[in-house]
């Protein structure tokens, strides 16, 4: 246990020696919540008075962008929605400094002289990396509420607000992240290079997932074709139409969009007559407790072959 | 097989136990140990660090009679290539060996599986009578190939980053490997800023930080300036003399020459040599040794030479260089003397070693 706690120690050391680490929590902890509170204090500035305010539309929207609750709601909400998600740059940045690093520094046989364990090695940073987005996590809804008070000496705002809910997402969005950081870890591990092992992280998911809608759009999973036919034949044909709600980043989010069903289901009803999948598109119809059991799936995939390749690696 | 001095008692059952083959013996005879002492202060915090957090318990007695490094027909292969192929040797507790060998010989693999870097494919190295990897690494210290660190820190912290991931070495230890190899003045600057030695000096104070049992470096002298190598020597000697067991890598013979007193030779990944330095040099057929010579009078010292059929060449007013073969070699200054030559000064240059190593790994000179 002592290897384990040794390992997690040094990482964190060197994380903190690393500038990289403060470079990210200040885009999470300061530039968000900058950009609400400019936000909140231009829709005052431009509509408070005026007739859109009429019916208190425009209070209701700073409440909800620029409040303690509503910067903290987007601090975790918001980076689920970039592209590429703000939590795969984090995780991918921090498989960078502890994976990717060791090889292009050739500091591997440093370490593992040091520290033999290789089990030790990698489950310490893993656990680093782990703790470190939890600070990171923890220092955006801590910014968001310091920015929203802030923001409540010169905005219509209060503290209202659906706290331990919120509380909750973030410690779920926290546990959910362990799926991205195992495979950052993979992929930078097997790509044996930093730069394409983060390609790697951020675009192969969504090209497996694009390819994939792409075949389904373009050739369906209709018995037109031999290949389909065989499918219906291994009875997988219904299993490859569910495939989305098992996509990766439709899962591993899941907490952080979940927030916006509600806003989503106000106008799913009218959407679907239109027949756009709202729901869909903003990947917030999975519920969380099956998007849990298939993010766990992916992590302790990503964990086992990532465990093995790095077990038997030799060190060149 | 490599060529080893006579059998000591012990070592076939241990080879035995090991489920292999014998090879022969050597004699424990650190070279180290008339030279200077350590640290006395460094020795003494890493004795600390030692038995609070090196992990395996303390040796046992059986343990100390054991050798310290033991190769048992290592052999490494990548696809078809053998990178070493039935590697065996012993080493004892306190030795400081030379691994000598040609660029792609073999050398660095070996180490690598030593340290536990790379798997062998076949056959086992023990170090500490514990089989590698394992926990017995962490009383090892190593430097494979240029060292390497964390440019973007300061020495110092490279070296705290390394002492907590090894766990237990107090922060003073840092202080005195860095005044040790005399980085304490540039431990503050971020290691990007280091020379080439600098660089060389901290890998080799990081690899001293846990005060290890044995030490595995690989060419620690590579690109060195002479006071550079001058300085990692008298390190590596301060090292054995505290009863470390040292296995150093080098091309540079003249190197191994003036540190070490067993050499291992490999080539093509099989070990070709396994014995004394001395015999290596000495016993070479038909070898030629190379001599400086200096005399009262220079002119009659170069013309005895020549008559004597050699070739030699001035070396100020009253030197000589000159190569003599090996057979002839111990007898130079004699007949020297016996043809009126005063002679005051003679000395085998460090270019005996290359030519004996050169002339073995050829395989027409290796020692009978």
């Amino acid at each position: 246990m002592s290897a384990f706690w040794n390992v997690v120690a040094a990482e964190t050391f060197k994380l903190v020696r690393k500038r990289r680490t403060y470079v990210l929590a200040g885009l999470w902890w300061l530039l968000l919540p900058s950009l609400a509170l400019i936000l909140g204090r231009v829709l005052v500035s431009n509509f408070a008075a005026s007739f859109a305010n009429e019916a208190g539309g425009v209070d209701l929207a700073v409440q909800t962008i620029a409040s303690p609750y509503g910067i903290a709601l987007i601090g975790v909400v918001g980076p689920a929605y970039v592209s590429p998600p703000f939590y795969v740059i984090v995780v991918a940045a921090l498989a960078a400094v502890l994976i990717g690093e060791e090889r292009s520094h050739g500091m591997w046989k440093t370490i593992l002289v040091a520290q033999p364990s290789r089990l030790a090695v990698l489950a310490g940073k893993l656990v680093t990396a782990m703790l470190v987005v939890g600070v990171l996590l923890g220092g955006t809804l801590l910014s968001g509420v310091a920015f929203g008070a802030a923001g409540t000496l010169f905005l219509p705002t209060t503290f209202a607000g659906d706290w331990g809910g919120l509380l909750r997402t973030y410690l779920l969005q926290w546990a959910f992240t362990g799926a991205i950081v195992a495979f950052a870890f993979l992929m930078v591990h097997l790509a044996r290079n930093v730069a394409v092992g983060l390609i790697l992280v951020f675009f192969l998911p969504g090209l497996l997932e694009t390819l994939y809608t792409v075949y389904a759009t373009t050739v369906g999973f209709q018995p037109i074709n031999r290949f389909n036919v065989f499918l219906q034949g291994i009875r997988l044909r219904q299993v490859l139409e569910d495939l989305p709600t098992y996509f990766f980043t439709a899962n591993v989010y899941a907490p952080a969009r979940a927030p916006v069903r509600e806003v989503a289901a106000a106008f799913t009803a009218e959407a679907a007559t239109e027949g756009l999948d709202l729901a869909g598109l903003l990947g917030s119809n999975i519920t969380l407790e099956r998007a849990a059991i298939v993010a766990g799936a992916y992590a302790l995939l990503f964990l086992a072959l990532l465990t093995w390749r790095f077990l038997r690696a030799d060190i060149d | 097989m490599p060529e080893t001095p006579p059998s000591a008692p012990g070592r076939q059952e241990r080879l035995a136990a090991l489920g292999g083959g014998v090879s022969r013996a050597r004699a424990a005879a650190p070279a180290g140990a008339s030279m200077a002492t350590g640290p006395p202060a460094a020795r003494a915090a890493g004795t600390d660090a030692r038995a609070s957090e090196r992990g395996p318990a303390p040796l046992g007695a059986a343990e100390a009679r054991m050798p310290a490094i033991i190769a048992h027909e290592l052999t490494k292969r990548y696809g078809r290539a053998l990178a070493v192929d039935r590697a065996s040797f012993e080493i004892e507790r306190g030795e400081l060996v030379g691994f000598l060998g040609p660029n792609g010989a073999g050398k660095t693999t070996t180490l690598r599986m030593l340290a536990g870097l790379i798997r062998p494919t076949s056959g086992e190295g023990r170090v500490l009578d514990r089989r590698v990897p394992g926990p017995a690494l962490r009383r090892v210290g190593t430097m494979i190939e240029e060292p390497s660190f964390y440019p973007y820190m300061t020495g110092r912290d490279n070296l705290r980053y390394a002492a907590r991931l090894h766990g237990g070495v107090p922060e003073r230890r840092i202080d005195e490997v860095l005044d040790f190899v005399k980085l304490d003045r540039a431990s503050s600057k971020r290691v990007k800023a280091y020379s080439q030695g600098m660089r060389q000096r901290l890998g080799l104070a990081r690899s001293l930080l846990w005060s290890p049992d044995v030490l595995l470096l690989d060419e620690p002298t590579n690109g060195l300036d002479p006071a550079g190598i001058a300085e990692i020597r008298e390190n590596l000697r301060e090292v054995a003399a505290e009863g470390v067991t040292v296995l150093v890598s080098s091309h540079i013979l003249a190197e191994i020459e003036k540190l070490v007193g067993r050499i291992l030779a490999i080539d093509h990944g099989k070990i070709v040599y396994d014995g004394p330095l001395d015999a290596l040099v000495q016993r070479i057929d038909a070898g030629a040794v190379s001599f400086r010579l200096r005399a009262t009078d220079g002119a009659a010292l170069l013309a005895a030479l020549r008559d004597f059929g050699l070739e030699p060449e001035p070396d100020g007013e009253r030197g000589a260089r000159v190569s003599a073969p090996a057979a002839d070699a111990d007898a130079l200054v004699a007949r020297l003397v016996r043809a009126g030559v005063d002679v005051t000064e003679a000395d085998r240059t460090g270019e005996d070693l290359e030519g004996a190593y050169l002339r073995l790994i050829r395989g027409d000179g290796r020692p009978s």
